[in-house]
């Protein structure tokens, strides 16, 4: 009596078990099977996705797999059910070609400039331009309901935490029209995966705004491909030339064709100090090319979300000495208060030009 | 042995693969809990009463530290700081919420408990580590008892009988209602009406309201359905989680079938401790208010989620004193519906603020829209629409699944991950629950 079968013993410890199981190998075998078939038919996206991978040995290694494997499916047709798929989501449409009228962007280089090019964070002040204290008349004086102010708010995940605030904080003039536009994951560093020139440069082709808020940097401290296709290893020199073209590049679209203002939003302080330095660094790197720009407007944040002693804090007092979360607990995204408070200072710039300011007076 | 410690070593692996330092946290749990486990059976059988007592404390005052600290302590410093007017007076700690440890921490509650009560018997070392630790579940639940894990640990799993239909499907299933509803209805509908109400109609909020409430059935009961589908594949069979929550007609019925595994916890550990259904009415609508502000905190420490608890003790207690039962179901339905639908308001917004602010242009009737269209109204309504499927339905279409050949499992498995990927949006947010 103390021995059950193996059928009693299983049907006692499984009683709502519904299906006749299969043995363990077979499965096992079934699911390898499963995963080989969705490799194989997913092999292009997992190459692209590869590709889009921070430069180092993890991307190295992922396109040493996947290279192959989407060689061997395409040579067998096996991504082609993915690629029919795609374009019937409407996923696979190349972008339009757009027309870029750019400015061209002078290389930097340091001995012309007498500027270095990155700045530590105790020479930050050693800048020799300050912040404008006002920006400049936009030419458009007369914005109405039907010739709205518009206003474009683009950049990395960051925006996700402040973009929307800052849209209807500005909407609450009626002639003013406002987007947000985050794009997760993107910056600068990698055009390959999120094309930032290009859409900005779209952006102010079809919608022609008055105003543009950016912040890039939180992904950007890696790795960048040069236009002959070398890897430029981050920080070094030729990394940081181009970085600055770059940056030199985003802040001519917007503001050479036509009176923009552009207020370049700093990264804020961070909560690991190693990945604070280098946020540090690209601060430094926005604010000089932007000291070269009549029209762009740096917009630095560590006043806004340090401490009393200058340091990362993820709780803040607010105006009435009540504090408040003003971060996420990943130690780098802006909380709901954060975004509200940095949605509050970023009107007060765009309110520093007077015609601007009388969108809200009204 | 050795499967026991390779599912061991592969859950610690898992754990530590987001933060390596968070497995001594997970460790601290299973060791304490089982060394108190331990003391407590023996105290019980030698009729110390007061050892079964004061190893039960010490075990239940380990695991709300452990919450306590990692969770609760910067939100009440803030807010003691606040009421006093004191600034930043009292040391925040600002410490990184190791992920899953509202889960982990009530199964080891749950255990010590049980063994005080004389429900379970103590666990070997390796089979309450297994236990506390397995991966599927560690991260967002389901919240298992030692009684539903115990008897599975203890003897290996039949390795002739993994029921892979049921678990290829499930893992589908979940992946699908993640990946695709879940994350569609958050970009498209959900994301913004939250973080700009007053920029939307009333009828745009409205449907980003519904829109909440299935993405985060959608997201969470899309984890579960992973979740117990790979302990499938390993043998082991974890208790639902979720029975169809909207289709509930009243607000018992929907906590019968919202986060099964939480409520029967709270249900059992909390509720029925404190006095439950006996004594006065008022001690019972005490008992039910107490313990669904204490299922809100445990989702976290903020207003939002005390409130979403007030909303439904409140519900609770309400239902329980009129009589809702005379309704029409289709009233009972849509009363039900709207007040869990009008908690998530407070659950899902930044801020308290921010869900009045919602609520205020929902009662604004206005009808224009931005969001609305085809996509998102069908979605919403085909969600809705699926909670009526009867369960021995779903229990079919399983059963029929269950009788192809294990490769034409794995065969469409992979077929289905593909099609998941590509119906999928770029870049997809973490579980909803995984913050809890």
């Amino acid at each position: 009596m103390e021995k059950m079968t193996k059928t009693e013993a299983d049907s006692k410890r499984d009683p709502t078990a519904t299906n006749q199981g299969a043995p363990a190998g077979e499965v096992l075998l079934a699911g390898l099977v499963g995963l080989l078939i969705a490799i194989f038919l997913n092999s292009s996206v997992l190459l692209t996705d590869a590709k889009r991978l921070p430069d180092g040995s993890g991307r190295s290694i992922a396109l040493a797999v996947w290279n192959p494997i989407e060689s061997a499916g395409s040579f067998l047709g096996l991504t082609w059910p993915r690629a029919a798929g795609d374009r019937l989501l409407g996923r696979s449409e190349p972008e339009q070609p757009i027309a870029l009228v750019r400015k061209p962007i002078e290389t930097y280089t340091g001995s012309e400039k007498e500027e270095p090019v990155v700045l530590g964070v105790e020479n930050e002040q050693d800048l020799k331009d300050r912040p404008k204290e006002t920006l400049p008349e936009s030419p458009t004086a007369q914005w109405t309901v039907d010739r709205p102010f518009e206003l474009w708010v683009i950049g990395d995940s960051m925006v996700q935490f402040f973009g929307d605030i800052l849209v209807s904080l500005a909407e609450t003039s009626n002639s003013v029209e406002a987007t947000s536009e985050p794009v997760l994951a993107s910056g600068l560093s990698r055009p390959d995966y999120f094309d930032w020139p290009t859409r900005i440069a779209e952006i102010m082709t079809k919608h022609d705004p008055d105003a543009v808020v950016v912040i890039f940097g939180g992904n950007d401290a890696q790795n960048i491909k040069s236009a002959d296709g070398t890897w430029l290893a981050r920080f070094e020199d030729s990394w940081l030339d181009e970085y600055r073209r770059r940056i030199g590049t985003v802040m001519d679209l917007v503001t050479s064709d036509r009176n923009r203002i552009l207020l370049w939003v700093a990264q804020p302080p961070m909560r690991r100090q190693g990945f604070d330095e280098r946020m540090q660094l690209l601060n430094n790197l926005y604010r000089a090319e932007a000291a070269d720009r009549e029209r762009v407007q740096y917009v630095d944040l560590r006043g806004l979300f340090t401490d009393s002693s200058g340091e990362y804090a993820r709780y803040l007092p607010d105006d009435e000495g009540k504090l408040v979360d003003v971060r996420l607990t990943d130690g780098v995204h802006l909380s709901h208060w954060g975004g509200e408070w940095l949605s509050a200072l970023l009107l007060q710039e765009l309110r520093k030009s007077p015609k601007i300011d009388q969108l809200w007076n009204r | 042995m050795v499967w026991r410690v390779v599912i061991f070593g592969s859950s610690l692996f898992f754990y530590g693969w987001w933060n390596w330092r968070f497995i001594i946290l997970l460790l601290w749990a299973i060791g304490s809990n089982w060394l108190a486990g331990n003391n407590i059976h023996r105290c019980r059988l030698s009729g110390a009463q007061d050892g079964v007592r004061a190893w039960t404390s010490v075990a239940i005052a380990s695991d709300l530290t452990l919450l306590g600290v990692f969770k609760y302590y910067d939100f009440f410093a803030v807010e003691l700081s606040n009421l006093l007017g004191m600034g930043s007076a009292l040391p925040l700690l600002e410490l990184t919420l190791p992920v899953g440890i509202s889960f982990f921490t009530f199964q080891a509650m749950s255990y010590v408990i049980d063994l005080r009560r004389g429900v379970v018997q103590p666990m070997k070392l390796l089979d309450f580590a297994v236990y506390l630790s397995f991966f599927p579940q560690l991260v967002a639940g389901p919240i298992v008892r030692a009684s539903e894990m115990a008897p599975q640990i203890s003897t290996r799993p039949d390795p002739r009988q993994v029921a892979s239909g049921e678990a290829f499907h499930l893992i589908l299933r979940g992946l699908f209602k993640k990946v695709v509803i879940s994350s569609w209805l958050g970009s498209n509908l959900v994301d913004g009406v939250f973080a700009d109400p007053q920029g939307h109609s009333s009828l745009d909020a409205l449907f980003g309201v519904y829109g909440y409430a299935i993405q985060i059935y959608a997201d969470f009961s899309g984890y579960t359905d992973i979740a117990i589908g790979c302990a499938l594949l390993l043998g082991f069979r974890f208790p639902v989680n979720f029975d169809r929550p909207y289709g509930a007609l009243s607000l018992r019925d929907f906590w019968r079938r919202w986060h099964i595994t939480l409520s029967s916890w709270l249900r059992d550990y909390l509720y029925i401790p404190l006095g439950g259904n006996r004594g006065r009415t008022a001690d019972m609508y005490r008992n039910v208010l107490i313990t669904m502000l204490l299922g809100g905190l445990w989702h976290g420490s903020t207003w939002n989620f005390v409130v979403w608890g007030a909303i439904h003790g409140a519900a609770l207690i309400v239902e329980r004193s009129l009589p809702t039962g005379r309704l029409h179901p289709i009233i009972r339905w849509a009363l039900t519906f709207h007040v869990v639908c009008f908690a998530w308001i407070f659950f899902r917004a930044e801020s308290v603020s921010g869900a009045w602010d919602l609520v205020s242009v929902i009662a604004g009737f206005s009808a224009d829209t931005q969001r609305l269209n085809a996509g998102v109204v069908l979605v919403v309504v085909a969600a809705i629409a699926v909670q009526f499927v009867t369960k021995s339905a779903s229990a079919r279409l399983v059963h029929w699944i269950s009788r192809w050949p294990a490769m034409v499992h794995g065969i469409a498995f992979g077929i289905g991950l593909v099609a998941i990927d590509m119906m999928g949006p770029e870049g997809i947010a973490p579980f909803i629950y995984f913050q809890f």
